[in-house]
């Protein structure tokens, strides 16, 4: 399997002579080399494939810039719209020139392009609401919420005393 | 539609049956979906409706994404076939047929004889149960109920066989890089004789059932047309380029894995219709039992997987024999084996077409990125040609048709 690598510059115009010899997408995707040596960080990696000649060609086109942009080759083959999308949502890559670059798999106010490598895995903060501890409180005793307060810092369930305004029992 | 219940829902709010609607020329924007019966899964539409005939019809997606390809990224190269399994639930082998190809591409390790022909017999096994899947809910779609119970009471043979050889009825990870994870069982021949006696002459019914159904014909003939340029411009692939007169078949034009010893037709159709989906999808099942029967008649002898100690997890008998592959066994667990720095791109023709698997090694022990391409997500770009200036009932027929698979599309 031949791989070709293009510069964004290159790519529309290489893509318009590949489509005319008849050279099909047949997938395209973002890639982010974060540690792996030489080259542009981001790469747009392409999968073409020719019916009457039966092969396979990948062409690596470089994203460069801030954001990482790269020109969009939906005009030449329609199928990449989504593709595209694709790749915008998870990587960043802006595809410039394409109908409508918007998220695709994340939702629409999502934050951040999460197949990044830099992306916080397991580092997003995740709130906990300090809950009081379930009492079990025997007939005619009253209940002793400072002792619950108490309890919950002993077990680590959050520094300060439970939150009452929350709302949540 | 009552014009005074209108006003009721505010315009475009999430959530809201009516995203837009103008009195004075009937058009109107509306939520299909993602929850719907007609759906397949939680596929919306935004369909813009001039009365009942569709103006445009664009597929929201997204609901059941949970970033698979990124959590493959944390996964050892062994393990991540546990999560590539569940990406397309209804043709799990094939989504492992395909990352075991790219590992095995990227390892440069040769896979015995016996090892292709039980994923060749899987593969068309689950080409099987996943048409049956299509052709209940296609059946369902058009208002033949029995069709469901009928696709469903067969497919239900084929996942007891999975079940026999792999113990489970879905997401099996049971084909790994250098093979199977397990012999066929004992008496797995007498398994595929019974349902190659029995699905042929199923598929027959189903054939009496529908093909000359005058309901069935008036909603599928000339409904949803995808013409040959559409299906090559949108990159459609499968059955649905094939029923517009896509010559196209990767287990015969790229042949992988040993399909090359196999001799089957590769059924295609010129109508582009919904009609003929169904015809070029009956006759890929009864191309799949011939393989299936080749298959199981030709299994060769010999070791089901690559036997290098490296790579396959030694068998139980020989962790108490053999001090090595104790030592084997312990580092395959823990930290699981390394794959040379490199890139590959395997595919492999799923019932819904090009399942392709791009895998890129660092040199590391799990994978730097492992992207699908999934058949679904590619060949819902080829719904909105499919059903503009149709009514709301052909975009029904047209999905079913179309079979995607959301766990895929959304990966």
């Amino acid at each position: 399997m031949e791989t070709l690598h293009l510069s964004g510059g290159e790519w529309p115009g290489r893509a318009r002579a590949l489509a005319s010899e008849g050279w099909l997408l047949s997938d395209l995707c973002g890639l982010d080399r974060l540690g792996l040596s030489g080259g542009a960080r981001f790469h747009v990696v392409v999968q073409l494939v020719h019916h009457e000649r039966k092969e396979r060609l990948t062409v690596h086109v470089e994203a460069q810039g801030e954001p990482p942009s790269v020109p969009s080759v939906t005009e030449v083959w329609p199928t990449a719209a989504f593709m595209e999308r694709e790749a915008y949502d998870l990587f960043g890559i802006v595809f410039d020139g394409h109908p409508r670059l918007a998220r695709i798999l994340m939702p629409d106010d999502w934050e951040g392009h999460p197949l990044r490598k830099d992306y916080g895995v397991g580092k997003v903060p995740v709130e906990f609401v300090p809950q009081p501890l379930l009492q079990v409180q025997a007939p005619g005793q009253s209940p002793r919420p400072a002792e619950a307060g108490v309890e919950a810092d002993r077990l680590g369930q959050g520094g300060e005393p439970a939150r009452r305004e929350g709302g949540r029992t | 539609m009552r014009h005074d219940l209108v006003g009721r829902f505010e315009q475009g709010a999430a959530g809201a049956f009516v995203e837009d609607y103008d009195e004075l020329d009937e058009r109107m924007t509306i939520n299909m979906g993602p929850v719907h019966p007609a759906t397949h899964g939680v596929l919306r539409l935004v369909l813009e409706l001039d009365g009942e005939t569709v103006l445009r019809a664009e597929p929201v997606i997204g609901y059941l994404h949970t970033g698979m390809e990124k959590e493959c990224e944390d996964q050892s190269w062994r393990s991540a076939v546990t999560i590539v399994t569940r990406m397309d639930y209804l043709a799990p082998f094939f989504n492992e047929h395909a990352y075991s190809l790219a590992v095995e591409r990227l390892l440069g390790i040769e896979v015995p004889k016996r090892a292709s022909y039980i994923r060749v017999l899987m593969s068309e096994m689950n080409r099987l149960s996943s048409h049956l899947v299509w052709f209940g809910t296609q059946g369902l779609d058009m208002g033949a109920m029995s069709a469901m119970f009928y696709g469903f009471r067969e497919r239900e043979l084929i996942l007891d066989f999975y079940e026999m050889v792999t113990g489970l009825r879905m997401n099996n990870t049971y084909f790994m890089p250098g093979g199977v994870w397990m012999d066929l069982p004992e008496g797995w021949e007498r398994a595929v004789d019974n349902i190659l006696t029995l699905l042929p002459r199923r598929i027959k019914e189903y054939e009496e059932l529908l093909s000359e159904n005058p309901i069935f014909l008036e909603r599928t003939r000339g409904v949803g047309v995808l013409t040959r340029d559409e299906a090559l411009a949108l990159g459609a692939t499968g059955p649905i380029a094939r029923a517009a007169g896509v010559d196209w078949d990767l287990r015969r034009d790229l042949p992988y894995d040993r399909y090359d010893e196999f001799t089957f037709d590769v059924p295609v159709d010129t109508e582009g219709d919904v009609y003929a989906r169904y015809k070029v999808r009956m006759a890929e099942m009864k191309e799949s039992l011939k393989i299936v029967e080749q298959a199981a008649s030709g299994m060769p002898e010999g070791d089901f997987r690559n036997t290098d100690p490296k790579i396959a997890v030694p068998e139980r008998g020989e962790l108490n024999r053999s001090m090595e592959a104790v030592i084997h066994h312990f580092k395959l667990v823990t930290q699981g084996y390394t794959v040379p720095a490199g890139e590959t791109y395997a595919a492999v023709e799923s019932p819904r077409g090009e399942l392709g698997c791009y895998v890129v090694s660092d040199g590391g022990s799990a994978p730097f990125r492992c992207h699908v391409r999934d058949p679904s997500f590619v060949n819902l770009q080829s719904l909105e040609p499919m059903v503009r200036g149709g009514l709301v009932a052909d975009l029904i027929a047209a999905i079913a048709s179309v079979d995607p698979v959301m766990g895929g599309v959304d990966r």
